[in-house]
C-alpha cells in the first residue's frame, strides 16, 4: 500500500518555483487549470521514501490578499485543501520581500518547510545568507537550494518528509506591535467561537487589513463581528495615524526587515556585474527602444523564415500521401469528405502549428525567463496606458503578431477580469502570421511594398482607436503597472522545453477539433453545391459595397478556417496566382484590409470563448465582422479616389 | 519637503509619507491600489530610490527593500515621498 502525500510549492513570483518543480517532478506532470478559473494549475508526482507525492505549484504571488485571482487561489488552497506541507521557495537575493510572504504562510497556520533559492545569485550580489539561524528564528526548517543546478534539491525533499513524518511544524508566530496584537486577539477569539473555515488568527488579521473576500464570509456568520473589527481599527487608525490596514502590513514587513537584516551579511560588490550592465543598456532610455526593436524583429524574421521553411516540407510530406490515399478510398464522395475535409484540416493544423508556433514559443519563454520581457513591458508600459492598459500587456499584443490564440490566453498575466478582456480584445484585432502571409503575397506582390507597410500601419492606428474606445467604453478603472524587476539569468532549459510543450498542447487541444470541424462543414458546404448560392447572397456586400469580384467573399468565408486559405482559395476560384492579371489594386488592397480586421479564425474564437466566456466571444466576432465591411467599404471609396499603380 | 515620488531624479532618494487614494474610485479600487503597493513593500517610512525613468512619461524604476520595482508613472504619482538628498547634508 502506497501511502499518498500532498505538497504545495508557494512564493513570490520568478524565485525559481517552476525550476524546483520541474526538478521534483520530471515528466510526470500536467497542467490544467484550477476548477472554474482562467488560473493554471501544474500538478505532478514522484516516489520517494515509498510515498506518492502529489506537488502542487502555486501561482506565484506576493500576498494573500485577494487583489488577484492567483493570491485568492493560492490561499483557498493551502486552508482548506490543506496539502501535508507547503514548500516555501523564498529568493536569497530578494530575501525581505519573500519574508513578507513567508509570514503570510506562517500566519495561515500551514506546517510548512523553506527552499532558500539562489543562493548563488545571492552571493554574487554579495549577500550571504545565515540558513540555520533564518531556521531558528521562523521556527520552520530552511534547507539552501541552486535549483537550476539541482543542488539541494534531494536535501529539500528529505527535510520535507521528514517534516511531515515528525508531523509537529510549529512556525513561530510573529507577533505585532502590543496594541495590535490585543485587537487581533479579541477578535481572533470572536471568529473562533463562529466556526469559520480559515484559521481564527489569520482571519482577525484579514479582517483588519481590510480583506473583502473575508469581511463579506464573516458578515454572513455574524455581521456583529463586523462592526467589532470596525471600531477596533479605528482605535488602531487613531493610535498610529494611519489606517489600520496599513499599520498591519508595515508591521509585518518591519518582522521580514529585522529578520532579514539578523539572517543576511552584505558586502558590497564595486565591479557591475554583468547582468546590471545588461540591464542599463536593454532598459537604457534612448538605447532600450532600438535594441528592442532589433531583437523583435530577428525573432520574427528568424520564426517566419523557419517556419516557412519547415511548412514547406512538412507539407509536401503529408500531401506525398494523397495519391496513395486516393488509391484506397477510389475516388468520391468519401474520400472527397475524409481528405479534403478531416485530413486536409489536421494537415493545416500541423504545418502550422508545429513549424510555427514551437519555435514562438521556446523563444518567448527564452525571454521571459532571462528576464527581457520585463524590461519590454517597462519601455512599453508608456504607449499601452493610452489605450487603458500596462506594459505587461504588450506581451500578448506581440504574441499575437505570431497567432493570436496563444495571444488569447496569454492575456491571463493582466491582473484583473477587466484588463483581461481589454487585452483580449486587442489582441484579436492584431494581423497574425498567416494574415501577413495574405497580406505580403496580395498586395506586397502585386501592389507594392509600399502599400502592404501603409496597410500595417492603418490597421495599427485602427487597433489603437478601437483598443482606445473598449476602454473609454468598459467600466472601472484602469491600473497601473507594477511589476519587480528581477536580475537577468541564464534560462532553465528544460523549464523552458517543458512550458514551450504544455503551450503546444494546449493549442492542440483547442484549436485541433475547430480547424478538423470548420474544414469538414465548409468542405460539405461546397459538396452539396451550395457555394454558388452563398457566393450570390455575399455578394450583395461583398460586389456592392466593398467592390470586390464575387469569388472574393467565398474565399473569405474560407478564412474563417485559417486566415492564409483566403489567399489559396482565391487562387483557385481565380484559377490563376497571378492576381494581378484579375484584380484591381483597389480590390486587393480592401480585401487584405478585410481580412487583417473581419474575425479572428475559428480557433481564436474558441480560445476567445474558454477565456471570456460565450457572450463575450461572440459580441467581439460580430463587431469585428462588422467592423471589417465598414472599413473596406470606406476604403474602397477612398481609394478608388487616388490612382494606384 | 513632502513631494510625489514621481518628481524625484534618477539617483534620488527618499522616504515614503503617504500613498494618495486613487483618484475618482469607490472605496473597493483604492483598497485595492494601496493594499497592492504596500504588499511590494511600499509602506510609510520606507525608504527608496529611484534607479531609472523610462521617456514620454513612462514608468519609473525604484529600488526598494533590496530588490526594484517598475512602477506606472500615475501610480508614482500618488506615492508622497520626504527628499533625501545627500548633497543637501554634506
Amino acid at each position: 500500500m502506497v501511502k499518498k502525500l500532498t505538497i504545495a510549492l508557494a512564493g513570490n513570483a520568478n524565485v525559481g518555483k517552476s525550476v524546483i518543480f520541474n526538478q521534483l517532478t520530471g515528466l510526470h506532470q500536467h497542467i490544467g487549470n484550477w476548477p472554474g478559473k482562467t488560473v493554471e494549475k501544474a500538478e505532478g508526482t514522484l516516489h520517494f521514501r515509498g510515498y506518492e507525492i502529489d506537488v502542487i505549484d502555486l501561482p506565484g504571488i506576493y500576498s494573500l490578499s485577494t487583489f488577484s485571482l492567483e493570491e485568492l487561489i493560492s490561499r483557498e488552497y493551502i486552508a482548506l485543501e490543506r496539502p501535508d506541507l507547503v514548500i516555501n521557495v523564498v529568493d536569497a537575493s530578494v530575501l525581505e520581500r519573500n519574508l513578507f510572504f513567508t509570514l503570510q504562510l506562517i500566519e495561515l497556520g500551514a506546517p510548512m518547510v523553506i527552499a532558500l533559492n539562489q543562493v548563488d545569485v545571492a552571493e554574487r550580489k554579495g549577500i550571504k545568507v545565515d540558513h540555520e539561524k533564518l531556521s531558528r528564528l521562523l521556527g520552520v526548517p530552511v534547507v539552501p537550494t541552486i535549483a537550476i543546478r539541482g543542488l539541494g534539491i534531494y536535501r529539500l525533499l528529505e527535510v520535507a518528509v521528514e517534516t511531515i513524518e515528525k508531523g509537529e511544524v510549529r512556525p513561530r508566530q510573529i507577533l505585532y506591535g502590543r496594541e495590535v496584537e490585543e485587537r487581533i486577539e479579541k477578535l481572533a477569539r470572536l471568529v473562533a467561537k463562529v466556526g469559520f473555515k480559515y484559521p481564527a488568527r489569520w482571519t482577525a488579521i484579514k479582517l483588519l487589513e481590510g480583506d473583502r473576500e473575508v469581511e463579506e464570509a464573516i458578515r454572513k456568520l455574524d455581521p456583529t463581528i463586523i462592526s467589532i473589527k470596525e471600531k477596533l481599527a479605528r482605535e488602531i487608525e487613531e493610535i498610529h495615524g494611519h489606517p489600520c490596514s496599513t499599520v498591519i502590513t508595515s508591521e509585518r514587513y518591519e518582522v521580514a526587515n529585522r529578520i532579514a537584516e539578523e539572517v543576511q551579511q552584505i558586502t558590497p560588490i564595486a565591479k557591475p556585474s554583468l547582468s546590471e550592465r545588461l540591464d542599463a543598456l536593454t532598459s537604457h532610455r534612448l538605447l532600450g527602444y532600438p535594441i528592442m526593436v532589433v531583437t523583435l524583429l530577428a525573432i520574427f524574421y528568424s520564426i517566419f523564415a523557419f517556419g516557412d521553411y519547415v511548412s514547406t516540407i512538412l507539407s509536401d510530406f503529408l500531401y506525398g500521401f494523397e495519391p496513395l490515399f486516393k488509391s484506397v478510398l477510389g475516388e468520391g464522395l468519401l474520400e472527397e469528405l475524409i481528405w479534403g475535409g478531416i485530413i486536409e484540416g489536421l494537415i493545416s493544423g500541423v504545418t502550422i502549428a508545429l513549424p510555427y508556433i514551437v519555435p514562438f514559443y521556446f523563444l518567448l519563454y527564452v525571454l521571459e525567463d532571462s528576464g527581457y520581457l520585463s524590461r519590454i513591458a517597462f519601455l512599453m508600459d508608456v504607449v499601452m496606458h493610452k489605450i487603458g492598459l500596462h506594459g505587461k500587456a504588450f506581451i500578448p499584443v506581440m504574441l499575437a503578431y505570431g497567432c493570436n490564440v496563444p495571444a488569447c490566453l496569454g492575456c491571463r498575466i493582466m491582473e484583473t477580469e477587466r484588463e483581461r478582456l481589454l487585452a483580449g480584445f486587442v489582441v484579436t484585432l492584431i494581423p497574425c502570421a498567416a494574415t501577413t502571409v495574405v497580406i505580403l503575397g496580395l498586395v506586397g506582390k502585386f501592389v507594392g511594398i509600399e502599400w502592404a507597410l501603409l496597410l500595417y500601419i492603418v490597421d495599427l492606428a485602427i487597433v489603437f482607436a478601437l483598443g482606445r474606445a473598449a476602454f473609454k467604453s468598459l467600466p472601472g478603472e484602469p491600473i497601473g503597472l507594477l511589476m519587480e524587476m528581477h536580475d537577468y539569468k541564464l534560462p532553465h532549459m528544460k523549464t523552458v522545453v517543458n512550458q514551450t510543450w504544455f503551450r503546444l498542447s494546449e493549442f492542440i487541444k483547442i484549436a485541433f477539433p475547430f480547424i478538423v470541424l470548420s474544414s469538414l462543414v465548409i468542405k460539405s458546404i461546397e459538396l452539396v453545391g451550395l457555394l454558388e448560392p452563398v457566393s450570390t447572397l455575399l455578394s450583395l456586400v461583398t460586389v456592392n459595397w466593398l467592390g470586390l469580384r464575387p469569388e472574393m467573399g467565398v474565399s473569405l468565408v474560407f478564412g474563417i478556417l485559417r486566415k492564409e486559405l483566403t489567399l489559396i482559395m482565391l487562387a483557385t476560384l481565380l484559377k490563376t496566382t497571378d492576381f494581378g492579371s484579375v484584380l484591381t489594386p483597389v480590390q486587393m488592397m480592401v480585401f487584405a484590409l478585410v481580412t487583417m480586421l473581419y474575425i479572428p479564425c475559428i480557433a481564436t474564437i474558441a480560445a476567445c470563448v474558454k477565456e471570456f466566456g460565450f457572450k463575450k466571444a461572440f459580441f467581439i466576432t460580430v463587431f469585428e465582422i462588422a467592423f471589417a465591411i465598414l472599413a473596406g467599404g470606406v476604403a474602397f471609396r477612398l481609394l478608388s479616389l487616388l490612382n494606384i499603380p | 519637503m513632502e513631494i510625489p515620488l514621481s518628481a524625484l531624479k534618477k539617483g534620488e532618494s527618499g522616504i515614503i509619507t503617504s500613498i494618495l487614494s486613487a483618484s475618482r474610485r469607490g472605496r473597493g479600487g483604492s483598497w485595492g491600489f494601496k493594499k497592492r503597493l504596500m504588499d511590494m513593500g511600499l509602506t510609510p517610512g520606507t525608504e527608496i530610490t529611484v534607479t531609472k525613468i523610462a521617456p514620454f512619461g513612462g514608468p519609473i524604476e525604484i529600488c526598494v527593500r533590496g530588490s526594484r520595482l517598475a512602477l506606472g508613472r500615475g501610480m508614482a504619482e500618488r506615492i508622497l515621498v520626504r527628499i533625501k538628498r545627500e548633497w543637501l547634508r554634506s
